[in-house]
């Protein structure tokens, strides 16, 4: 274990080092910011318009900077052959899986944590309420965004970069579907639709904004289950990763 | 299975070819053995299956067929791994970090006691003295290469396995690495080096091995793969211009009268000794037609 802690210490540097990350998450900020210039403009119930704006603008920050993250991780640790000494030494490909994923995700989390701030302030300094379970809504967030990191690193293994983002992008799209709206793509077959959309991860279990804006509790036990949710899923894709590793010739 | 750091036994590895089906041979029953203690030249022409071969030591390819064991183990074990140390070809690492933070993650990731004095000691004996703290985008290559072996050092491995270690260095930096391989030598590591660089393996190697289209066409101790016992070297002098030729053995005695009889004096007759490139061009080219 403290070998892969090491490891990914080495990728949390790594990546933090990268200027594209900085990018990402510069723009994000500078999205809050403009939400919080709205109020000016005076549109109507501004605290949860701000929120909600707010919220949304993290999340889609969360998946770009996944993306960020997680695309070029292998493809860049082939093309500059450190892949090879890394594994020659005792870390084991279940090891390098395990380190460059608790590295991009705990910059992913420290990320979303930024955010979070960002947005408190912005409201704060507008003289809008910040709800309680706010903090816990972002902290889904950022456990959304870890498990995104998981799928991101998972395609990593067989596909490109520039493929990597749009395939990403659209299995986001296909998660966030209700049930309905997943069936409707497939008409002709609504029973595998259903069971399909029974069996993908549902990005909605990860979002909490509308209850806490209008002023609803969030009851622990439906947060320790999306965490739970959140962990398991990402879980199961990393182990899907390994798999697709694991037997593979690094040529 | 004899005791030896490295024992390769009818390594065969296919690759699939680039939009086929068929899979073309990269290794066909490669066999070989890296003694403890012993330095072993690899050598073949680009493509001969050199760095195949040290990807399936290190674990990093899975052979089709064969036994491939490191000090008796499975490569792929972690307690082999600890014992190994790898310089691979033409590094080119993360260059937002420095020689300094990559010895310490490898030392963590290994599991060894590290401190800033052990590593500068480390990279002031590979040359980098004073480029510790320095980023790699500022490296040379030579100087990345430094690093490579810097990072395989490190655990005190027992046995190296270095891939084209000196390509792209200057002469001075190879004389470096040729001593520091001698010392790890000295110190009882058994060294597996892969190189283009004939007279390096001369230099340094107890033995050698030639491969050529994934094929071992020609392995044993220098000497002897140096030495021809069928050939021998005529010296003479003949109205006061030196010559020598070389002649089978068989024909050796009526060759040395003919020249007496034409005024020659023979100066010396020895056995004929090739030099590492003849040998090497010879297999290769013989394993080519």
């Amino acid at each position: 274990m403290r070998r892969i802690l090491a490891f990914s210490g080495m990728t949390v540097r790594m990546l933090a080092r990268r200027r594209t990350i900085w990018g990402v998450c510069a723009l994000t900020a500078l999205a809050l910011l403009g939400i919080g210039l709205i109020p000016s403009y005076g549109v109507a119930s501004s605290g949860w318009f701000v929120l909600d704006l707010g919220m949304s603008a993290m999340e889609l920050g969360g998946l770009v900077l996944a993306i960020g993250l997680g695309a070029g991780i292998f493809p860049r640790d082939r093309e500059t052959r450190i892949l090879l000494p890394l594994l020659a030494v005792p870390l084991s490909r279940g090891g390098y899986i395990s380190g460059r994923f608790l590295g991009g995700a705990f910059v992913q989390i420290a990320m979303t944590l930024l955010w979070a701030v960002a947005l408190m302030i912005v409201m704060l300094a507008r003289g809008l309420p910040v709800p309680g379970g706010f903090l816990v809504s972002c902290a889904l967030l950022g456990i959304e965004g870890c498990f995104l990191l998981s799928v991101v690193v998972a395609l990593g293994f067989r596909v490109s970069p520039p493929l990597n983002a749009p395939l990403t992008f659209l299995g986001f799209i296909i998660c966030s579907l209700g049930r309905q709206d997943f069936i409707s793509l497939l008409p002709g077959a609504p029973g595998a639709m259903g069971l399909l959309w029974t069996a993908l991860p549902h990005m909605a279990v990860f979002h909490v904004k509308d209850a806490i804006m209008h002023g609803f509790r969030v009851p622990p036990g439906f947060v320790l289950l999306a965490v739970l949710y959140g962990v398991s899923y990402t879980l199961l894709t990393l182990s899907l990763a390994y798999a697709s590793f694991s037997r593979r010739d690094l040529r | 299975m004899k005791d030896c750091a490295l024992s390769v036994e009818e390594l065969s590895k296919r690759y699939p070819r680039a939009g086929g089906f068929r899979r073309f041979p990269a290794l066909s029953g490669v066999s070989f053995e890296l003694d403890r203690g012993e330095i072993l030249g690899f050598l073949g022409p680009n493509g001969a299956g050199k760095t195949t071969t040290i990807k399936c030591i290190l674990g990093l390819l899975r052979p089709d067929s064969g036994v491939l064991a490191v000090f008796g183990s499975p490569p792929a074990s972690p307690a082999v791994r600890a014992r190994l140390g790898y310089v691979p070809e033409n590094p080119d690492y993360d260059d937002s970090f420095t020689p300094l933070e990559y010895l310490s993650v490898f030392a963590s990731m290994r599991g060894i006691r590290h401190s800033d004095e052990a590593s500068r000691a480390l990279l002031g004996r590979v040359g980098l003295s004073g480029w510790g703290g320095t980023r790699l985008r500022r490296l040379s290559k030579g100087m990345k290469q430094r690093l490579s072996l810097a990072l395989a050092l490190q655990s005190r491995p027992d046995l190296l396995v270095m891939d084209e270690p000196t390509g792209g260095l200057d002469p001075g930096a190879r004389k470096e690495f040729r001593d520091i391989i001698l010392e790890e030598n000295g110190r009882g590591a058994s060294i597996f080096l892969s190189s283009h660089i004939l007279s390096e393996v001369e230099t340094v190697c107890d033995r050698a091995v030639i491969l050529s289209s994934g094929r071992v066409v020609a392995s044993g101790s220098l000497d002897e793969l140096l030495r021809s016992e069928d050939l021998w070297r005529i010296a003479y002098t003949r109205g006061g211009t030196a010559g020598s030729e070389s002649v089978h053995r068989a024909g050796l005695q009526d060759r040395i009268d003919a020249l007496r009889a034409s005024g020659a004096e023979i100066e010396e007759v020895a056995r004929h000794f090739r030099s590492l490139e003849d040998v090497f061009l010879t297999a290769t080219e013989g394993a080519a037609r």
